[in-house]
């Protein structure tokens, strides 16, 4: 297929801790590539290296040693300045616990990732809306995070990280706080809205059943993938 | 970000915390009031001085002499420069000089039926008359070089005595009932004649003839009561033209009183002037002016010393009053870092957020400094206001005690620089917390997650 060149190409990554005297090993020779509009799982258990692994990837931490290149452009070797550019063009995020802004609404949360690009008012509120009636909050355009349900706020963070057309959202546990039938929404949500636009989906979880909406799961266990199941009979793109 | 983003976020994270935001800003409150009310009151000190000085005589105006000779030995040695026209002619040569007037004073006396005076006469250039701004209660300057009419001074009055009873304003306090524009008043030019003949029954008995009395023309008279002095009050003026005129006529060649003479006792054939009063365009040249003329070799007073020392001595108290106000300003700023410190450690997972959702860095650190600017603002117009009010308090208290114009004054500047300067306390104040709001690792937000 056309579409197959890999967007996220890991080589060789190493990220190691110094507690006291003894050196933890969070990952330790991870190398994998992602093609674009591919939706991967990372699977482990608490304290496998599956956050670290994440947050490298997003550039929120840096690598001790090894390769991370994200749409052509090498992760480690920027500085924090860039990466935030990086990540306002080129990534969304959703989080465990939501983490919307209280005080506002929910057309100004999802619409914050364009504020901080510098688009106009109209503009942005009239993307945020649209998104917000995708996601199927079309009604709760005014609501404010607190007068929102756990599951309606996920929606709005996903619609946050839909909102400035990424090519790759991170997704960090994003059913963590919330009952399993609202966290099979959301799943559902995320898979069918990563399908239509093409993006790339990383999300990371324990729960081998949430994972298995991915079309690649990645198991990792003390630093080290140690398998890659293919899911089979899904459509990859 | 877009400015007016950057601003409705900073000022709506300010109204989420409203309780701590205005005490905030009641530091900065304080602060600025103690030091805008301090600073007017060093500048409404220096304003009233200011006012006193130009009572006295004006900003801009120098007085010239001649040089005092005996000052610098013999007398007859040295013939002073005196003043003269030609002198008058060359400081209207001065562009700095706007208007050139002698001075002719001379000393005579009144008499108005019973009452008596020795009053001061100063002619001067009609034009000069005009330029002096004398406020007046009735009548005009007499500017008009071809009839002799004189001004009065608002206290001339005040110096009439009673020549039988001896009565008078400084002896009794009666004012005496003279009318300057309906009463006859004759001033006699010729003193010494005159006290001759008043003191002929006590000397040798031989008569002197009294001098002639000559009848004085009304031009006008001051405004003001017998307490108001003015640089003005004590004389009477007139135009120096028809003056000079006058007393030719009346001393026939004569020595004519405070006129200097040849070495031979006779007088010369042109008047020599008491005093040379010259306006100066502005205060800035009036030292460089004065100088000018001093090199020439005569002897100048104007009121730029007492304005200089008056205005570094105002400035030491506003500095000691401002610096004390200054205090309370520095302990506000302390409380905006305090209260800009803890903001950040309780939003530290929300700036997480911001930037992993891709806010810049220095966006992150503007919004921090526009929250401790707008303490600041709010804190500095606040303030501002509340000082005028007590600025306001304070003038009521003085005036009760006679004071007309105010102990304190705020003018613009002052008042737009207090907020000006209150907005940099609170942005300094919040400098280093934005800068640590900036470097937050966005990992923090995750974790706290």
């Amino acid at each position: 297929m056309k579409n197959t060149a890999a967007v996220i190409t890991v080589k060789d990554l190493y990220k190691i801790y110094r507690v006291g005297e003894t050196k933890v090993r969070a990952l330790n020779g991870v190398e994998f590539a992602i093609r674009r509009g591919e939706f991967c799982s990372i699977v482990g258990a608490s304290g496998s290296g599956k956050s670290t692994l994440l947050n490298m990837l997003a550039g929120l931490e840096k690598p001790t040693k090894g390769e991370i290149v994200i749409a052509g452009e090498h992760m480690e070797r920027k500085n924090e300045n860039e990466l935030v550019r990086f990540r306002q063009a080129h990534i969304g995020f959703i989080f465990q616990s939501f983490n919307l802004m209280d005080t506002m609404n929910a057309v100004e949360n999802v619409a914050l990732p364009l504020t901080f690009q510098g688009m106009e008012r109209k503009k942005r509120t009239k993307k945020a809306e649209a998104i917000l009636d995708m996601v199927g909050l079309g009604s709760y355009k005014n609501h404010k995070p607190t007068q929102m349900s756990g599951g309606q706020q996920q929606r709005v963070g996903v619609a946050r990280a839909l909102v400035v057309e990424p090519e790759i959202i991170f997704a960090d546990e994003p059913t963590g706080n919330l009952d399993s039938r609202t966290s099979r929404e959301v799943m559902e949500l995320m898979q069918r809205v990563v399908r239509e636009k093409r993006q790339t989906l990383i999300m990371v979880t324990h729960d081998n059943e949430l994972a298995g909406f991915a079309d690649r799961i990645f198991h990792i266990r003390d630093g080290k993938i140690i398998k890659i199941e293919e899911q089979m009979g899904r459509e990859t793109g | 970000m877009r400015f007016g983003d950057l601003l409705f976020m900073s000022a709506a994270s300010l109204w989420k915390r409203k309780v701590r935001t205005i005490l905030t800003v009641l530091g900065v409150v304080i602060g600025t009031a103690s030091i805008v009310v301090m600073v007017s009151l060093g500048l409404g000190l220096n304003r009233s001085t200011m006012a006193t000085i130009e009572e006295n005589g004006g900003l801009t105006s120098i007085e010239v002499r001649e040089a005092n000779s005996y000052m610098e030995g013999d007398s007859t040695n040295q013939e002073p420069k005196r003043l003269d026209d030609t002198l008058v002619e060359t400081l209207k040569a001065n562009p700095h000089v706007e208007l050139v007037s002698p001075v002719l004073s001379i000393s005579v006396i009144a008499k108005c039926g019973v009452y008596e005076n020795q009053l001061e006469i100063r002619g001067m250039s009609g034009e000069a008359l005009e330029q002096m701004g004398i406020p007046l209660a009735s009548g005009e300057v007499p500017v008009s070089e071809d009839e002799l009419a004189f001004l009065y001074g608002n206290q001339v009055l005040a110096g009439f005595m009673n020549s039988k009873t001896g009565a008078g304003f400084w002896s009794d306090g009666t004012i005496p009932e003279i009318d300057f524009e309906k009463d006859a008043i004759f001033l006699i030019y010729d003193m010494d004649s005159y006290y001759n003949s008043q003191g002929n029954s006590e000397n040798n008995g031989q008569s002197v003839k009294p001098p002639k009395k000559y009848l004085a023309n009304y031009a006008g008279l001051a405004e003001g009561g017998m307490d108001t002095y003015k640089s003005y009050s004590w004389y009477v003026y007139c135009n120096i033209v028809p003056l000079e005129n006058h007393l030719k006529r009346i001393f026939k060649g004569k020595l004519i009183p405070g006129q200097p003479s040849t070495a031979s006792g006779k007088p010369y054939k042109q008047f020599y002037y008491n005093e040379i009063y010259a306006e100066v365009d502005d205060m800035e040249y009036v030292g460089e002016v004065q100088k000018w003329i001093t090199d020439m070799g005569y002897q100048t007073y104007s009121n730029t010393e007492w304005v200089d020392s008056t205005k570094k001595q105002y400035g030491y108290i506003q500095a000691v009053l401002g610096g004390i106000g200054a205090v309370s300003l520095v302990v506000a700023a302390i409380g905006i870092t305090n209260t800009m410190m803890m903001s950040i450690y309780e939003r530290t997972k929300e700036i997480g957020v911001m930037k992993v959702i891709g806010c810049d860095m220095k966006d992150i650190r503007t919004l921090f400094l526009m929250e401790a600017g707008f303490i600041g603002l709010i804190g500095g117009i606040l303030g501002l206001l509340f000082s005028a009010f007590i600025s306001l308090l304070i003038n009521r208290v003085v005036a009760g005690m006679g004071m007309e114009m105010g102990l304190s004054y705020i003018p613009a500047w002052l008042a737009g620089a207090s907020v000006l300067f209150a907005v940099f306390v609170g942005m300094t104040a919040g400098f280093f917390p934005a800068l640590r709001a900036m470097r937050l690792s966005p990992l923090a937000a995750i974790r706290r997650g």
